[in-house]
């Protein structure tokens, strides 16, 4: 069972006051298999909220399904197994970081001490222990893109959605989110990741879709999508500058060590831009 | 990998934790800080009373003071629920709640119930500014009626006194209170069904307004013109519509009674109080009809 599974999705949004419609996302269909991470791409406006929002049940689509293991997302139950963090996060300012886990888990469920100890726990992975009884209104960015990666956590998801969850954070923070995603990995949970921020995606997502104007124009695995095909890469070990030329004998010759042989690769950001310059 | 979770179809739970939240946010927004001015208005008012007779200073206090916690309770209905569901839209706080198993029912009944809890809180410490007032207006007429009293016949005075002791305190204050929430219960469901749709807070605030002046002035209207036998079958089709749409408010308009000392019986209290609750029920039962269907 996927753990997203999206098929024909459809999303047409009617312009007041005119005749015109806007096609936000168009006969989209993609699976994210459970423990996997996955990139959403796409330049703004090309459908990756609507995307989100859809999967989430905050909107209904026009045509096509999406289903959240095996649960329509539409229904509510199809909730429970997720956890979301939107783009730029506001809480309730009024609210203390341990207030603000409370409020969420009472409303996934949890109660009591269980409550109490998971809090407590997510405060702590997330690097906001000092910061538990500070109301929100006096966190920085970074500290709120924390405490939302932790009410996404609360009750336990086995998906999370995530909206761009490094946006306006330090260099630092930044890397602790993307390790904190890489743990979240390490435990099976499945990750659904939009970012705009492409170095990073390259480093923690196993799978990508490309949106443009509503379309998946590129789907599959990162390393086969931007791998170059018609060239090769070795990797030596104590070569000198003379054996590049007649690598692999020459390295046999010379007693130098050949540590890995594969395809070279583009960087992501330079494959997206190719691709949706391409669309245009 | 952490396990699938159970979904619980209607959870009270939820309600009260969001209802509790919205307690909280009204609280920490200091709304409860515009008790004050009640309070400076009711005490203000008190020092013009003193050239009438007691009887006129205490209906004149309780002419004021139910008069202005309708206003400020209404008031508070409707400004507190205006801003509610669009700050948590405009916050995007809203999406987060209902990212999480929440369905749209339970936030707009936990929210609903917030702002009641609030109004119910807001009712009491005015009852309790109003009570502290007609007590202090009562032991100031009884102490001049005592320093004015020198001479009177002990059975005349203890007649006066008695007399005092009976216009401060009338049973029907605590219907009139509970009715005054009532109002303002209703308009606080109605301004959540006009928020689920408008598109600003002015326009939700002038609506609600515009709700309660058709709300004061459609019994005299329909008086007239049902009372006029030259009014039309589609007039009348239409005020027959208005009537069922919007709250007649004179059908809650207890204070007149109060004031004059006339007491409320129970089975009249019983059914403003039933109709109260039915326009409560009937608003949140049509934003619910809006609000599952919006697109966020």
């Amino acid at each position: 069972m996927s753990a997203i599974s999206i098929r024909h999705l459809t999303k047409v949004y009617p312009i007041p006051m005119r005749r015109e419609r806007v096609t936000a996302v168009r006969n989209l269909t993609l699976d994210v298999q459970p423990g996997q991470v996955y990139g959403l791409l796409g330049p703004n406006g090309s459908g990756k909220s609507t995307t989100m929002k859809i999967v989430l049940g905050l909107v209904s689509p026009s045509a096509g399904s999406t289903h959240i293991f095996g649960r329509d997302s539409r229904e509510v139950e199809s909730r429970e197994d997720v956890g979301f963090l939107p783009e730029n996060p506001y809480f309730y300012k009024f609210l203390t970081g341990e207030e603000t886990l409370h409020f969420y888990g009472k409303i996934c469920g949890l109660a009591g001490d269980r409550l109490r100890r998971r809090a407590s726990e997510l405060l702590n992975l997330v690097g906001l222990e000092d910061a538990r009884n500070r109301r929100l209104g006096g966190y920085s960015k970074g500290m709120l893109q924390r405490i939302g990666l932790a009410q996404a956590l609360i009750q336990d998801p086995r998906l999370l959605v995530l909206d761009e969850p490094t946006a306006g954070v330090d260099p630092a923070g930044s890397r602790e989110i993307r390790d904190l995603i890489l743990d979240f990995k390490k435990r099976g949970i499945t990750v659904l990741l939009c970012s705009h921020l492409l170095s990073q995606v390259q480093e923690i997502c196993d799978r990508i879709g490309i949106l443009h104007k509503g379309v998946l124009v590129r789907e599959g695995s990162l390393t086969d999508l931007i791998s170059i095909d018609n060239q090769t890469e070795l990797v030596l070990e104590n070569a000198s500058p003379d054996l590049l030329s007649q690598i692999h004998s020459l390295a046999a010759q010379s007693g130098a060590k050949i540590l890995s042989e594969h395809k070279p690769q583009t960087t992501l950001e330079r494959y997206f831009l190719e691709v949706t310059s391409q669309k245009n | 990998m952490p396990s699938p979770t159970k979904h619980i179809f209607f959870s009270p739970a939820r309600i009260w934790a969001i209802a509790t939240n919205t307690l909280l946010e009204l609280f920490r927004l200091k709304v409860f800080y515009f008790l004050l001015i009640f309070a400076i208005f009711l005490i203000g008012s008190s020092a013009f009373m003193i050239e009438f007779t007691f009887q006129e200073q205490f209906q004149l206090l309780k002419d004021v003071s139910l008069g202005a916690m309708s206003i400020f309770t209404w008031l508070l209905a409707v400004l507190t629920t205006a801003m509610l569901l669009p700050k948590d839209i405009e916050d995007r706080t809203l999406y987060t709640i209902l990212a999480k198993p929440v369905p749209r029912l339970e936030y707009l009944i936990g929210k609903l119930l917030g702002i009641l809890f609030m109004l119910f809180i807001a009712t009491l410490l005015m009852s309790a500014i109003f009570v502290l007032a007609l007590y202090g207006r009562q032991q100031y007429v009884l102490a001049e009626t005592l320093r004015t009293s020198v001479g009177m016949p002990p059975d005349q005075l203890a007649a006066t006194l008695r007399e005092v002791h009976n216009s401060t305190f009338t049973v029907s204050l605590i219907p009139g209170i509970a009715i005054i929430y009532i109002v303002a219960a209703i308009f606080a469901s109605l301004t959540l069904f006009i928020s689920t749709f408008a598109s600003s807070m002015v326009f939700t605030i002038m609506v609600s307004i515009a709700v309660y002046l058709i709300g004061l002035l459609q019994g005299i209207a329909r008086d007239y013109w049902l009372g006029n036998v030259t009014t039309g079958v589609l007039p009348r089709i239409f005020l027959a519509f208005v009537a069922l749409i919007f709250p007649d408010l004179q059908l809650f308009n207890v204070v007149d009674d109060i004031v004059a000392g006339n007491s409320i019986s129970f089975i009249l209290f019983a059914k403003t109080a039933a109709l109260g609750g039915l326009y409560t029920f009937i608003y949140l039962l049509v934003a619910y009809f809006a609000f599952a269907s919006k697109e966020l």
